[in-house]
């Protein structure tokens, strides 16, 4: 189906269940449905954060009471006309979320434990201070006489729409996100946060995004609950049912999908009607419970993400991104020949709790040569490579790309300045598919395309590393060659003026080594420069222009290869001297 | 300001919950610290023994100190057959969280089933009983439970402190490779942690019977707390726990008798989010 | 001692050896000399049972040992000096050596093996209660040579010792590798500064993108061009690459 008709599809489904009051069910479904709904909105709102990017959220409760409580106050207190309280219910939670995720997200390397931990204790200290401020004060608020505006003749139907409708926005909202350039950063982010850095997704910038906007739905979802239950406490509203509810249903429907959620809340809401009252409630919850520990040990990707899985190893070939020619595509910038100076170091000095890995190391790369950059074991190469793109920050030096120091740059900012690498041991996203890893790069590198442009590009990469027909793949699926150059069509992918090579031949046989030189070779043709990070010293003679040696973070040669490896000093650094 | 005796009595009464604090979340501390594991059920298994200890000494007629005695061996084995299920299925730290939050509810509802969701409280001719120390009131209830919470804390930490088995399980939770190099069985050294640390679940929970008034959703009020303690003792120190529970514990009490009673969650929550965000390499 | 055949191991469907046959003989010091990436270390990792074996058979005083686990190794008279130290560095430098007896008889002759630690590395014993993480370089390699002496191995697996260290910290460590190999232990000796490492040793192999490509006595292999060319890639057919 295509979108415009899905759209379409979504809207009506939307509409039949608005004309619902209108048949004038008994109560109990109408209630039954608007707690669907309530449920379904912060779930899916959770998810847009939590389920996209990976960090779980357990402090949901925190943003959907901010909500519930910005309505209590403003509606029963300063009688502002309710429809304008959602508005501030959603802004209120939104601002929380953005305060709290501007403090969190700072933390370097923040593990998904730390943050869901943090945003639980959140929930409690927002909690307290609604609790011992006039806020709520102790006895709960009520919202005597407060009233949504009337659409159909009954305030329980009219609540029953506005509820549908916060949990279509967010459906929609969930659907927008997971298919643009936001919701393919969050899913990079999900799988490995630091390529998805380096690869020019702005990391910090997209999960507050996402934050943000998971906030202000949830307390619009709260603003409109509280009208609904028309008393609202601190113990009921700060409970953990609400993070833990929402971290069930999307767990258990598939997190990383916009109907999973959905399909989790509807499942959970139901099954908590169907065992009302007395002993029978008890035993609901201990099938909620049950059914948790069933689909994280049976289902861990949720009933959406097998079913997604599952349709796509039955539909292998769906629509294969343009395979292109097989030559190098035309180069990024037609750069002349050689230039002067592309990037230089000077003077980098980086220590790791006292050990020094790079101790002053100074070095060029002219534009448009491939550089070799070689060294024993522990000498500093792979620390120079994160040093470049913006993962170390060393503790003195300059590191330049023409004029702009990429020490001031975050990771993103390198690559979107035209750095691009590969990493040792291929880092693909895990869950992204072959086409998707290359077209994440062509998104969020140098190249900047839009979605539709970078889909087709990933096929001209795909095509020009000889993996066309693996786009649909999985990385898991691939073997160690096609990852390694999966990683290549990855970088090129971005358009980079500079691409640094780490270990791209380790682990492939000679003929794999072979068709790997020569793609080198015709990318440095295409107009990038190369540094040529490599142990197989036979490759780096034969490929290389320049050679530069690194030992004990210090460079001891660099110059023209064959006769940089004659000098003593490096036959000295690979060999070792017998003086014992 | 209020009386000097006020505030040490509440001051004691602090030490007394950052004693329970500190013995919660040692069995916590420790199966999270060596065996990276997020036991949500901890506090499950706590209230579990707690409503046994309720059945047996109130229904069953029997000596609190028996009852221990009952618990505590059968809440082992428990802990042991939970890590040769998390073994089974491998499950990896963020999932336990889940499963182990999935154990906890069905927890909750058998207690629910069994003992309905009614206040239970002990009806003890001691448990009222309290020593006098010039202006305060010690009650004995709680201090055996300070005293066998020092015990514990102090033996767990001598056990991974000075015996070969505790510094294997040190050694494993850093690098098991290394470890199983030099001959330490990662497996059997995790069993024996799961099941002390639901032992330890065991023994809270019949001080908390003792103590406290029952109630199936009391599974869900420290569990915040307990977890900022663990946070902030670093995990799998079982000093650093005690500790952490005391600072809590009397930090909450002072806050109650200075201020509002409600303000007290603050304290140990602003303390979790200023570590957490000042320190995040603690853990 | 140690009869590996025909070794095939692979990191998921990544080859990394490929039909690796080595022997070491009671008492013998054997070195393994090769480039970076050659596979050492794999190689290391899989008599060491850290890793799993794809095919191929590796003895053990005649007892086949291609599937067990490292624990039970560690009882049958192995220990290992591993790429990188791999201290358990939040513990004391004591404990550190205490682990290294855990298993087994190791454990009766503990205080007379710290003794011999502390005879040969001075330094640590005055550092005994400080934690491990927090040693320098050199220091932490002795704590880890010590560790595997309180094994009482009779094979004993040493992964780049050299790596990191000052030339030296590097010299005494090797003056140690052969003191502990003249009180009659057998030892793999990884290796990538080939000079030393042969100075030392009995016999050699030399690895080379996960083949065995040359083997003999120190001497010989000093004088091959194979040592050269694996290392510089020195040779007339770079061109046919």
């Amino acid at each position: 189906m295509h979108r415009p008709v899905k759209a379409a599809a979504f809207a009506l489904v939307i509409l039949a269940l608005a004309a619902v009051p209108a048949l004038r069910p008994p109560a109990f479904y109408e209630s039954f449905l608007f707690l669907v709904y309530l449920w379904v909105a912060l779930a899916t709102s959770w998810a847009i954060l939590s389920g996209f990017s990976g960090y779980f959220s357990f402090g949901h409760g925190a943003f959907y009471g901010a909500g519930v409580y910005t309505t209590a106050t403003l509606a029963s207190r300063f009688d502002v006309p309710v429809a304008w309280t959602w508005l501030a219910a959603g802004v209120a939670a939104a601002i929380l979320g953005l305060v709290v995720g501007a403090v969190v997200f700072r933390v370097r390397r923040l593990r998904g434990e730390l943050f869901a931990l943090l945003t639980l204790a959140v929930t409690f200290v927002v909690a307290t201070v609604v609790l011992n401020t006039r806020i709520d004060g102790g006895p709960g608020v009520f919202l005597a006489g407060v009233d949504a505006p009337r659409i159909y003749g009954s305030a329980s139907g009219s609540l029953y729409v506005f509820a549908l409708a916060i949990a279509a926005a967010t459906l929609a909202v969930a659907w927008l996100v997971q298919y643009s350039r936001l919701g393919r950063g969050l899913f990079a982010i999900s799988d490995d946060e630091d390529v998805a850095e380096t690869m020019g997704v702005p990391t910090y910038r997209f999960k507050l995004a996402a934050l943000g906007v998971s906030c202000f739905l949830a307390g619009v979802a709260g603003g409109i609950h509280a009208v609904f239950v028309g008393y609202v406490t601190v113990a009921e509203t700060f409970s953990l049912t609400v993070p833990l509810f929402v971290v069930l249903m999307s767990v258990l429907g598939g997190a990383r999908h916009w109907l999973g959620p959905c399909l989790g809340a509807a499942f959970i809401v139901a099954l908590n009607y169907a065992f009302v009252g007395g002993d029978w409630a008890v035993v609901g919850r201990a099938i909620i419970g049950a059914t948790l520990i069933l689909v994280i040990l049976f289902l861990p990707h949720g009933l959406v993400g097998t079913a997604v899985s599952a349709w796509r190893r039955a539909h292998p070939a769906k629509a294969a991104p343009a395979a292109g020619t097989a030559s190098m595509p035309a180069p990024a910038r037609s750069e002349a020949a050689r230039q002067p100076v592309m990037l230089r170091c000077e003077n980098v000095h980086l220590s790791f709790r006292g050990v020094r890995a790079l101790a002053g190391v100074t070095m060029e790369v002219q534009g448009g040569e491939i550089l070799g950059l070689v060294g024993p074991n522990g000498s500093g190469k792979s620390t120079l490579v994160n040093v470049i793109s913006g993962y170390y920050r060393p503790q003195a030096g300059r590191v330049l790309l023409g004029d702009d120091d990429l020490l001031t740059k975050g990771g993103h900012r390198i690559a979107s300045l035209g750095v691009a690498r590969t990493y040792q041991i291929p880092r693909p996203f895990s869950r992204l598919t072959v086409a998707e890893n290359v077209a994440l790069a062509a998104m969020f590198g140098a190249a900047r395309l839009d979605r539709i442009s970078a889909w087709h590009e990933s096929g001209r990469w795909l095509a020009f590393v000889g993996l066309a027909e693996r786009h649909a793949a999985l990385p898991s699926q691939l073997n160690l060659h096609q990852r390694k150059f999966l990683e290549l069509a990855r970088a090129l992918a971005a358009r980079p003026r500079l691409i640094l090579l780490d270990e791209v031949l380790s682990g492939l046989t000679p003929s794999e080594t072979a068709h790997a030189l020569e793609l080198i070779r015709s990318i440095r043709a295409g107009g990038a420069t190369i540094v040529f990070i490599e142990h197989n010293m036979r490759a780096v003679l034969e490929i290389s222009d320049r050679l530069v040696v690194l030992n004990h973070g210090e460079v001891i040669a660099e110059g023209e290869p064959r006769a940089v490896i004659r000098e003593p000093e490096v036959v000295t650094a690979y060999l070792g001297s017998a003086h014992a | 300001m209020p009386s000097a005796t006020l505030l040490g009595q509440s001051l004691l009464s602090g030490v007394f919950i950052g004693a329970l604090y500190g013995l919660l979340g040692l069995g916590l501390s420790l199966s999270w610290g060596y065996l990276r594991l997020i036991n949500l059920a901890h506090f499950a298994l706590a209230f579990l023994a707690a409503y046994l200890t309720y059945q047996l000494v109130d229904v069953g007629d029997w000596h609190p100190v028996a009852a221990l005695a009952a618990i505590v061996p059968a809440f082992f084995v428990l802990g042991v057959a939970m890590q040769v299920f998390v073994h089974r299925f491998a499950i990896g730290e963020f999932a336990s969280l889940l499963v182990t939050f999935g154990v906890t509810v069905i927890i909750e509802s058998l207690i629910q089933w069994i003992w309905t969701a009614d206040f239970r409280r002990l009806q003890l001719d001691h448990g009222a009983l309290s020593w006098r120390l010039g202006p305060l009131f010690i009650p004995i209830v709680e201090a055996a439970m300070l005293l066998v919470t020092l015990a514990l804390t102090c033996g767990t930490w001598a056990m991974l402190r000075f015996t070969y088995i505790g510094k294997a399980m040190r050694a494993s939770a850093e690098d098991p490779d290394m470890a199983a190099a030099f001959g330490v069985d990662h497996r059997r050294l995790a069993l024996l942690l799961s099941g002390l640390a639901a032992a330890f679940a065991g023994v809270a929970g019949a001080f908390i019977a003792l103590i406290y008034t029952l109630f199936p959703a009391q599974i869900f009020t420290w569990v915040g707390v307990i977890f900022a303690v663990v946070i902030l003792g670093g995990l799998g120190n079982p000093l650093g726990a005690l500790i952490a529970g005391l600072v809590v514990g009397v930090s909450e009490s002072l806050t109650m008798a200075l201020t509002e009673p409600a303000w007290a969650p603050l304290v140990s929550f602003s303390l979790l989010i200023f570590v957490l965000v000042l320190r995040p390499d603690r853990i | 001692m140690l009869d590996a055949r025909a070794l095939d191991v692979a990191y998921g469907d990544a080859p990394a050896l490929w039909g690796v046959s080595l022997t070491i003989a009671a008492g013998e010091l054997v070195a393994v000399v090769g480039p970076n990436g050659a596979g050492k270390t794999t190689l290391v990792n899989a008599i060491a049972r850290l890793m799993p074996i794809r095919s191929g058979s590796l003895r053990l005083a005649g007892e086949d040992i291609t599937s067990i686990g490292a624990k039970d190794l560690c009882r049958r008279g192995v220990a290992i000096i591993p790429e990188g130290r791999r201290l358990f560095t939040g513990m004391t430098v004591e404990e550190n050596l205490e682990l290294g007896c855990y298993r087994g008889k190791a454990r009766q002759s503990r205080a007379q093996n710290l003794e011999r630690v502390y005879g040969m590395f001075p330094v640590l014993r005055q550092r005994r209660r400080q934690t491990a993480g927090t040693l320098s370089g050199g220091q932490q390699q002795m704590v880890a040579i010590g560790r595997a002496i309180m094994a009482c191995p009779q094979l004993l697996l040493i992964d780049e010792p050299s790596l990191g260290l000052a030339p030296a910290i590097v010299d005494q460590v090797f003056t140690v590798i052969r003191d502990i190999h003249a009180s009659g232990v057998a030892i793999l000796l990884i290796e990538q500064n080939v000079a030393q490492a042969l100075a030392i040793a009995n016999r050699a192999y030399v690895l080379e993108g996960g083949r065995i490509v040359s083997h003999g006595a120190p001497a010989d292999l000093l004088r091959q061009k194979h040592v050269r060319e694996a290392y510089l890639g020195e040779d007339a057919e770079t061109s046919s690459l």
